[in-house]
């Protein structure tokens, strides 16, 4: 026996919690072709069936791309700091993917460890995600290659996994998941039913091997004419947290603001006397794929990449991710051959 | 896969991005672009519970204009302030620069490993700065200064580009009055004034010259990457093993609490795992600083 | 049309001509195409052409990385070879150095891009040599900016709660600044900070600062590739922004930027006729 609910009475239960006042998010169509996870304003328009993937990721409700520190006053000679309030609405995350969900205990390890980032804190305690697992997958999609699938439960609270045209199968994972839909469901003696994922398109262990020993290696250039250096990778991606610290206000005041950040941006790492460690792009593709893959692994035993190829899909010129593993996974394989002659 | 971290609770922790608030108790003016601030806690309540490990640094707030990360150039045996040393180069030192006495600037810190100091009793020090990269260094001499008889015999070799870029040469000057130091000043072949009483030439090429004592020493060589990579391979043949050599990293922070993604260097955090480093350390470090 | 490129790419290489060939590549039939550097005449036949080959490569010609590696080849469309006229005239690089090899296009994209039903260079004409047949179309003005019109025709509380919804999804990622071959500004505006004159924060004030100053940047210079439209992740149509600036180009000035390679730029001449009524 499974918990169920029909399709139409999860849009009605989504209504609900609408017209409670909560603050609900999910895939919401922006432009042709282009899929956001956004606050909704009606169950109508949240994107459930067929092959949603978004642009973005969760990762922004629980590490908005600007945010207040705290405030400043000006009192002669003088300052008065004001903390900023903590946030305090209740957010639901609904029709997530595996993928995004599974991104939110990787970013736990980073914003806890040492000394533990409050809002972040604050905000995974008031978000409740809802995951739809995946039945359907495009070329960008790598979950596979990383020990991860199509019904991955990392991150989520709940779990909806379809049974038939009408109905998902509702499974809890946590007591706050569990809450929401509890007298919602029906009993059901099916269960629902994914297929394996997408192919596997390269070696995870080989990965391993190789950045163990090619900090220096020609391939970190095959892609580096290419890249434009901007940012798109590491905003649509779902575990990239990098931010920067800035001050926007006047001659009376104004707030201390945290905005996202990308490794990739050139002047990420320039000093104050003008030196920088990653002038070329070549060395800022390599600092993201080994802060991924071996940084935070040694660090954390975790992977900073769950595999949602976001990253590619949302690249002006097609790079991200998959296209420089895929060409390490074949070095590895034939250790003997050069790396691919053009870039 | 590692057991996720436990959670804190948002609601008793504390803001960690919220600075102390200082006074400026006192500006000097070292050269033409660079100054040292005196600062003490306006909150006495902060003041009592700070304390702090030379080699640690700070990150300093100019309200308005941002935060800039900086060495805690006082010595941590002075209790009733800390300071710290800035050249004028960004929108963030800009501002610092415009700052006076009964001013306030925001503190959060301190951050980062520190240099061993008990590690360092009972041997000689030897003290290799440049430039602007005095004030890594002048913490450490003055707490050693301050412990004088847990220490042998001190040395210390700073060069800057010109007579006119010496920092804390007041310092400098009142070091040589102690048993046992040698202080040697030096500027950069073209950089010396008729009068110089100093040395002239590169830090390498002067320690190179100098009669140092390297028997059961240490060393701590702070300044521009070329310096460092210059200064290091003598220390080596002076008899140095790599892990009685050290140095301080410089990097770009924002968070200094090993969150906001910037300073690593190759699997290091520097901010949380530096910036001091033995070059036993460093040969293990990818080149990525 | 595709063998002559390749041969012809074959050729450059191996005379010396140029060390690298801007083209298009694609890593599987089925898979997106993307910009390809070729820098040895047996890689040519890498080199592909069909109606995915939306990138304008000219944005490649200014950047230092590639600059180091010599001379270079650039493959355009005819509305990509508008931007190295107005690169010229700007001092952004020498003619000489650049091979432009022209491919006559028939529109990008199945159907195509709005501005591939507009176009009305489908053959390019400054190309050093240009490849395939086609007659161009002339396009009415007011055509080419019928959709802008259509905007502008709405009111303008309309327009202004169109730009907040729209710019309130930036998220300051700078695909595109990054992918604009007139963005080539050694430090862009925004990343200065002495003084600080745009909020780096993706709010929708720093976020209107950034793009009007942008779009004003632009202005009399765009060229209306839609290169920045078509990258945005999150699928904001900063056409509109800049067809506007250069919709009163051309009003007032008669302007297109890169149409003629024998006309001083908009923004860095001054003549005795130019109008000055917009001054009050």
């Amino acid at each position: 026996m499974s918990h169920a609910i029909r399709k139409e009475a999860l849009r009605a239960l989504v209504g609900s919690w609408l017209a409670e006042g909560k603050r609900v998010a999910g895939p919401v169509a922006v432009g042709p072709g282009r899929v956001l996870y956004q606050p909704l304003v009606s169950p109508e328009r949240l994107l459930l069936d067929g092959f949603i993937r978004t642009v973005n990721s969760i990762k922004a409700f629980v590490f908005p791309r600007h945010e207040e520190l705290y405030a400043y006053r000006f009192r002669g000679r003088q300052v008065e700091l004001i903390d900023a309030p903590l946030p305090e609405e209740e957010q639901i995350v609904i029709g997530a993917r595996p993928c995004d969900a599974a991104a939110l205990p990787v970013l736990d390890h980073v914003f806890r460890w040492g000394t533990p980032d409050r809002s972040y804190e604050r905000r995974r305690e008031l978000t409740t995600v809802v995951t739809l697992a995946c039945r359907e997958y495009d070329d960008h999609c790598f979950c596979t290659s990383l020990d991860s699938g199509p019904r991955d439960e990392r991150g989520s609270d709940v779990l909806l996994v379809e049974i038939d045209e009408e109905t998902y199968e509702v499974v809890w994972l946590t007591s706050k998941g569990k809450d929401l839909f509890v007298r919602h469901t029906e009993r059901a003696d099916r269960k629902g039913t994914i297929g394996t994922g997408p192919k596997r398109k390269f070696d995870a262990a080989a990965l391993e091997r190789f950045l163990a020993e090619n900090f220096e290696s020609p391939v970190w250039e095959t892609f580096a004419l290419r890249c434009l250096g901007c940012g798109a990778c590491a905003y649509d991606c779902p575990t990239c947290h990098c931010f920067d610290i800035v001050d926007e206000g006047d001659r009376h005041g104004g707030m201390r603001v945290r905005n996202w950040d990308s490794c990739q941006f050139a002047l990420f790492t320039l000093h104050a006397s003008g030196h920088n460690p990653r002038t070329a792009q070549a060395q800022r593709i390599r600092q993201r794929i080994y802060h991924k893959f071996r940084i935070y692994p040694d660090k954390f035993g975790d992977t900073l990449c769950t595999g949602c190829g976001n990253c590619s899909r949302g690249c002006p010129v097609h790079l991200g991710i998959r296209p420089v593993l895929e060409a390490i996974s074949a070095l590895e394989r034939k250790p003997q051959s050069a790396p691919p002659k053009t870039p | 896969m590692t057991a996720p971290p436990v959670s804190a609770d948002p609601a008793t922790a504390p803001n960690l991005y919220l600075p102390d608030l200082m006074e400026v108790l006192e500006v000097q003016q070292h050269t033409a672009d660079t100054k040292s601030v005196r600062l003490r806690f306006r909150n006495e309540i902060a003041a009592k519970r700070f304390s702090f490990r030379v080699g640690q640094f700070g990150i300093f707030s100019a309200f308005g204009s941002g935060e800039a990360t900086f060495n805690i150039c006082s010595s941590s045996t002075w209790k009733d302030y800390i300071e710290f040393c800035f050249r004028r180069t960004g929108m963030v030192t800009d501002a610092l620069w415009e700052v006076d006495k009964d001013d306030t600037i925001g503190f959060r810190g301190p951050y980062g490993n520190g240099y061993p100091m008990e590690k360092w009793r009972r041997k000689h020090l030897i003290f290799l700065g440049g430039g602007i990269a005095m004030p890594p260094i002048r913490c450490a001499i003055w707490y050693a200064l301050e412990h004088r008889d847990e220490y042998g015999e001190i040395t210390i070799i700073y060069g800057a580009r010109s007579t006119k870029d010496l920092v804390f040469a007041d310092d400098l000057a009142r070091w040589a009055q102690y048993d046992g130091v040698q202080v040697i000043r030096c500027v950069d072949p073209g950089g010396e004034t008729p009068d110089w009483d100093g040395e002239v030439g590169f830090v390498p090429e002067v320690l190179k010259r100098a009669d140092v004592r390297s028997d059961n020493s240490v060393a701590l060589v702070v300044g521009p990457p070329i310096m460092i990579k210059l200064t290091m391979p003598l220390l080596t043949r002076m008899g140095l093993v790599d892990r009685d050599i050290y140095t301080s990293l410089e990097s770009r922070m924002k968070c200094g609490v090993g969150k906001c993604g910037r300073c690593n260097c190759g699997p290091v955090y520097l901010c949380k795992e530096g910036p001091v480093f033995t070059l036993e350390q460093l040969k293990a470090l990818p080149n990525d600083y | 049309m595709i063998e002559a490129l390749r041969e012809l790419a074959r050729r450059l290489l191996a005379e010396e001509r140029v060390r690298v060939v801007i083209g298009y590549g694609q890593s599987s039939p089925q898979g997106p195409v993307h910009p390809l550097f070729i820098t040895r005449a047996e890689d040519a036949e890498q080199l592909v052409w069909n109606r995915q080959c939306f990138s304008n490569l000219t944005a490649y010609l200014t950047r230092k990385d590639v600059r180091a590696l010599g001379p270079a080849a650039v493959v355009v469309k005819g509305c990509d070879e508008r931007t190295i006229t107005v690169l010229e005239k700007e001092a952004q690089l020498e003619r000489e150095r650049v091979f432009v090899v022209g491919m006559v296009c028939e529109g990008m994209g199945d159907p195509g891009l709005p501005k591939c039903q507009v176009c009305d260079r489908h053959r390019p004409r400054l190309a050093d040599e240009t490849l395939g047949e086609a007659v161009d179309r002339e396009v009415p003005a007011l055509e080419r900016y019928a959709a802008l019109e259509a905007f502008l025709a709405r009111p303008a509380e309309q327009r202004m709660a169109y730009w907040q919804e729209e710019l309130a999804r930036c998220v300051k990622c700078y695909a595109c600044r990054q992918v604009c071959p007139l963005c080539y500004c050694e430090r862009c505006i925004v990343d200065k900070n002495r003084p600080a004159v745009i909020d780096t924060s993706a709010t929708l004030k720093g976020n209107f600062a950034w793009h009007i100053t942008r779009a004003f940047h632009l202005a009399g210079r765009c060229v209306a590739c839609g290169e920045c439209a078509r990258v945005c992740p999150v699928g904001i149509d900063l056409t509109l922004l800049n067809q506007s600036l250069a919709r009163a180009a051309e009003e007032a000035y008669g302007f297109r930027a890169g149409e003629d390679p024998r006309v001083e730029p908009l923004v860095g001449s001054w003549s005795p006729q130019d109008r000055e009524d917009f001054i009050r």
